[in-house]
This record gives C-alpha cells, sequence and structure tokens, in this order.
C-alpha cells in the first residue's frame, strides 16, 4: 500500500511553475499498477519519487513496502565500471554475501546475454544492452514494488519477449509498477492503473478504464 | 531497530563505494596505480637533486641545526600529497557517481567519506613502502621521533581536508567555478605550505604572512615530531582547531541543505 499525503511536485520553467502533483491524497492499494500519462506529465519523476531519489516540495510519500530503483533506460551504471563490477557494487550495497554475490553475478551475465561485454565498461555499451544489464540486474534482488520505465521495450523482440516472460514470473512474487506506451503490455501485466494529468493523479481500479480515459484525454489534446 | 539498520545500510554502502574506487584505481591502466606510488619518490629525487645543487652536500646535514633531509622531504610531501589527492578527489566526487544515486541507499556524502578513506588507505600504503625501503638501507632516522603524535598529525590533516573537500564539493556541484580555482591553488600551495623547507629559515616578515596557511601549521607539527632536530613551537594549534572544525559545520550544514537537490540533479 502507498499512501500520498497532500503531495505537492513542481518544477520550475520558463513560463512558470509546471505542477506534476497538485496537492494530491491518495491511497493506493497493493496490485500490480499501470502508470498513464502523456509525454512530460511527469511519469518518471512520479517513479522516482516512489523510489526516494526524487523529494516532493511538500507533502509525504508513505509505505512500508521495499521498492526497488526505478528501473529506467539510462540504467545507473556508472561509464567506467564494468558490468560485472556494476553487479558487484549493488551486491555490496544490498549486504550480499560472497556466495550470494556469486549466484548473483552469474545470473545477470546470463540473463544479459552480453557475453564477453559483461567484462568492459559500461560506457561502451549501447542503449539496449544497458537495458539489458539493468532488467537483469534488478530482477536478481527481492522488493516489493518493481518500479520499471519503459524498459520493458529495450532490445530485440527475442529479448522483449524473454523479458516480459520473466517478468511475469517475478510478479508472481510482487508486485510492479510500469510506467509504458504501449497498451498491450500495461493491460497484460497490470491490474489497476494511475493517470497523471496536468498536476492530478487518478487510481482505477481497472486498468483497462485507465487506458480508456487516457485515449480520451489524448484525443482532445489536452 | 530501525536506527540499526540504518547504521548497517551506512556501512554497507561505504564498504561498497571504497571497493569500488579502490578497483577503479586499479583497473584505470597501469599509470593510475603507477603515479600513486611513484608520485612522491619522483618527488623526493627531485627535491633532493635540487638541494645537492645548491648547498653541494647530500641531505644528510642541513644548517647549523642538522637534521636529515631526506626523512625531512618523504614526510612532508606524503603528507601534502594525501592533502591534495583527498581535495582534488572529493571536489569532483558527486559528479563521477551521480549514477549511483539512483540506488536510494547512496547519499552523497557517502561518496565523499569513500573518497577520503581511500586516500588514507592509499596512504598508509605508502608510508608503509617508505619506512620499508628506510630499514633496508638501515637509514638512521627513518622512524619517527614520536610515532602517535605523527599519526596524529596525519589523521588530523586528513580530517581537515575532508572538511575543505566538503564544502568545496557541495559548492562546486552548483558553482563550477570553485572546483577549478582551488585546484589550481592547491599546486602554489605546494611553495607556500612549509613542505620542503622548515619555518625556522624562513625570514621573520614573511614567516609571519605563511602562518596564516593552515597547512603550514600542519606541516611543522607533521615534520616537528617526525624529524629529530626539529621542533614544533611555530605550531599554533588553537589555529589548526578553528580550520578543522568551520569546514566541516559550513559544509554539513549546505549539505544537508541541498542533499536532495544534488540527488536528483
Amino acid at each position: 500500500m502507498i499512501q500520498l499525503n497532500n503531495v505537492t511536485k513542481y518544477f520550475y520553467t520558463k513560463v512558470g511553475k509546471k505542477y506534476i502533483l497538485q496537492d494530491v491524497t491518495l491511497t493506493i492499494p497493493e496490485g500490480n499498477i499501470g502508470i498513464l500519462g502523456r509525454n512530460g506529465a511527469g511519469k518518471s519523476t512520479l517513479m522516482r519519487m516512489l523510489g526516494k531519489i526524487e523529494f516532493p516540495q511538500k507533502g509525504r510519500i508513505v509505505s512500508e513496502n521495499s521498492f526497488s530503483w526505478p528501473l529506467g533506460l539510462r540504467g545507473g551504471f556508472v561509464g567506467n565500471m564494468t558490468g560485472r563490477s556494476n553487479v558487484k557494487f549493488v551486491c555490496n550495497l544490498y549486504g550480499k554475501n560472497k556466495e550470494e554475490a556469486h549466484q548473483i553475478i552469474e545470473y545477470v551475465k546470463s540473463f544479459s546475454e552480453l557475453g564477453d561485454y559483461f567484462d568492459m565498461p559500461t560506457k561502451t555499451y549501447s542503449s539496449g544492452m544497458k537495458g539489458r544489464l539493468g532488467f537483469g540486474l534488478s530482477l536478481a534482488f527481492d522488493f516489493d514494488y518493481m518500479l520499471i520505465d519503459e524498459t520493458l521495450s529495450v532490445g530485440d523482440a527475442r529479448f522483449r519477449k524473454k523479458a516480459k516472460e520473466a517478468l511475469k514470473k517475478k510478479i508472481e512474487q510482487c508486485n510492479v509498477i510500469l510506467v509504458s506506451h504501449d497498451m498491450k503490455t500495461l493491460s497484460q501485466m497490470c491490474q489497476t492503473g494511475l493517470l497523471l494529468n496536468n498536476g492530478e493523479l487518478l487510481y482505477y481500479d481497472d486498468v483497462n478504464e485507465a487506458i480508456e480515459h487516457y485515449k480520451e484525454i489524448n484525443k482532445k489534446g489536452k | 531497530m530501525k536506527l540499526r539498520n540504518s547504521i548497517k545500510i551506512f556501512f554497507a554502502v561505504i564498504r561498497a563505494l571504497f571497493l569500488r574506487e579502490l578497483e577503479m584505481r586499479f583497473n584505470s591502466g597501469r599509470s593510475g596505480l603507477f603515479w600513486t606510488f611513484f608520485e612522491p619518490f619522483i618527488q623526493l629525487f627531485v627535491f633532493i637533486a635540487i638541494h645537492v645543487l645548491i648547498t653541494g652536500h647530500s641531505g644528510k646535514a642541513v644548517h647549523a641545526r642538522s637534521y636529515d633531509y631526506t626523512v625531512f622531504l618523504a614526510s612532508g610531501f606524503i603528507a601534502f600529497n594525501m592533502f591534495r589527492h583527498i581535495l582534488n578527489s572529493t571536489i569532483g566526487a558527486f559528479k563521477a557517481n551521480r549514477g549511483l544515486f539512483i540506488y536510494k541507499q547512496v547519499k552523497p556524502i557517502d561518496t565523499v567519506i569513500a573518497r577520503v578513506l581511500l586516500q588514507l588507505f592509499l596512504t598508509s600504503v605508502i608510508v608503509l613502502a617508505f619506512l620499508f625501503i628506510g630499514f633496508f638501507f638501515q637509514l638512521a632516522n627513518i622512524f619517527p621521533k614520536d610515532v602517535a603524535m605523527v599519526l596524529l598529525g596525519y589523521l588530523w590533516l586528513a580530517l581537515f581536508a575532508f572538511g575543505v573537500g566538503l564544502l568545496v564539493a557541495v559548492g562546486n556541484t552548483f558553482f563550477m567555478s570553485i572546483g577549478k580555482f582551488v585546484s589550481i591553488a592547491s599546486f602554489g600551495l605546494l611553495i607556500l605550505s612549509a613542505v620542503f623547507y622548515p619555518l625556522s629559515i624562513v625570514p621573520n616578515s614573511i614567516r609571519n604572512l605563511l602562518l596564516y596557511n593552515p597547512l603550514v601549521h600542519f606541516m611543522e607539527f607533521i615534520h616537528g615530531y617526525y624529524v629529530y632536530g626539529l621542533d614544533t613551537h611555530f605550531v599554533d594549534y588553537r589555529y589548526m582547531l578553528i580550520w578543522t572544525v568551520t569546514p566541516p559545520f559550513l559544509g554539513l550544514w549546505l549539505y544537508l541543505k541541498l542533499e536532495k537537490r544534488i540527488i536528483s540533479e
């Protein structure tokens, strides 16, 4: 369960404050949640706030659950470290012992299918490779909520399919919060939906309702 | 329960960051590691060569009060290098680790602490190497006059560097030029910090000016307790204390105000 209490978040732009959330109070029940919104509505910012690496100007986001780091296209890797040492770093971060770390490294290596690139600096990776590494890495850890921002669309068709299968298996034990522009993926993976529009955050018990509403907003163009 | 947990997380983060920095040091090609360990040897070689050219005799005895110039140089340069490296590496700590702030456990200040610890570690390895070489060649005065005080001097200097480094790192995030200014200034500091000369040979008028530089006090402190034949009577402990307390407090205050902005930059 996630609780938003009077949460306000805005950015300064040239024309004034741009609100992502404007005094939002909302309780989001447990479940797999799809986040919808037009480009620039603040979906990624919302994800980052849930991951506690971005902070609202007012109000609080409260939850007793654990959240993964927001899994985005950019990864969260340091360019001059190899894929392996990036994985090792996260294992150390989460206090894994040597044996566990070894297992995780092997798992990520085989899942990401990076081959020799696994031992090369991540700055040599393409964005698809970074996405694969990041996706494999997050699957190796246990959270109550996985925060996934568009990463299901990385790699080639075959890898996308594999990633989806792996995620489906993973969400038997945990929940996922998913940002995607692919409505099919959203309705497959999620049961409930959140719609972010003009500083408002709306909750839907049925993700398909959220998708319908989103399409309406998109048509009107505002 | 909660507190214990967060302390545990803190140590796990520091450990992970420290290992990462160490690994990067080893993987950054031979040049990085080479310079880390040979920098002081080269400095020593150059300054002893200059010394021989000027005075005409080797580092054994200088001026009326005789002391071992080689040991004097070594203890000064290693300490000064530590200060310079801590300062330079902490300035860039936030920027170099920005990709890691995606993990909520990693607070920006942890990256500064990890880098300070790494420099402390590298410095101790270098010190051990020097002591080992000194023993091997049976240099007479290689061991410090007062081990505990020298150790205190080094740690105190590291604390001073940490404070200044934190302050500059926070400042550098929002005012780019501070970091560049400090990098340039730290070069000039070598001449103005009593690293390769004792204050006692400096003329009175200049000495009084030099004493405004806090590093001079640290250098005199370390030299005075390391080298036989030197003392610490120019050292102003109160001045050192002011310089070790003020920057970290100012830095921490600024940091706490700006932490969230640094994370989500």
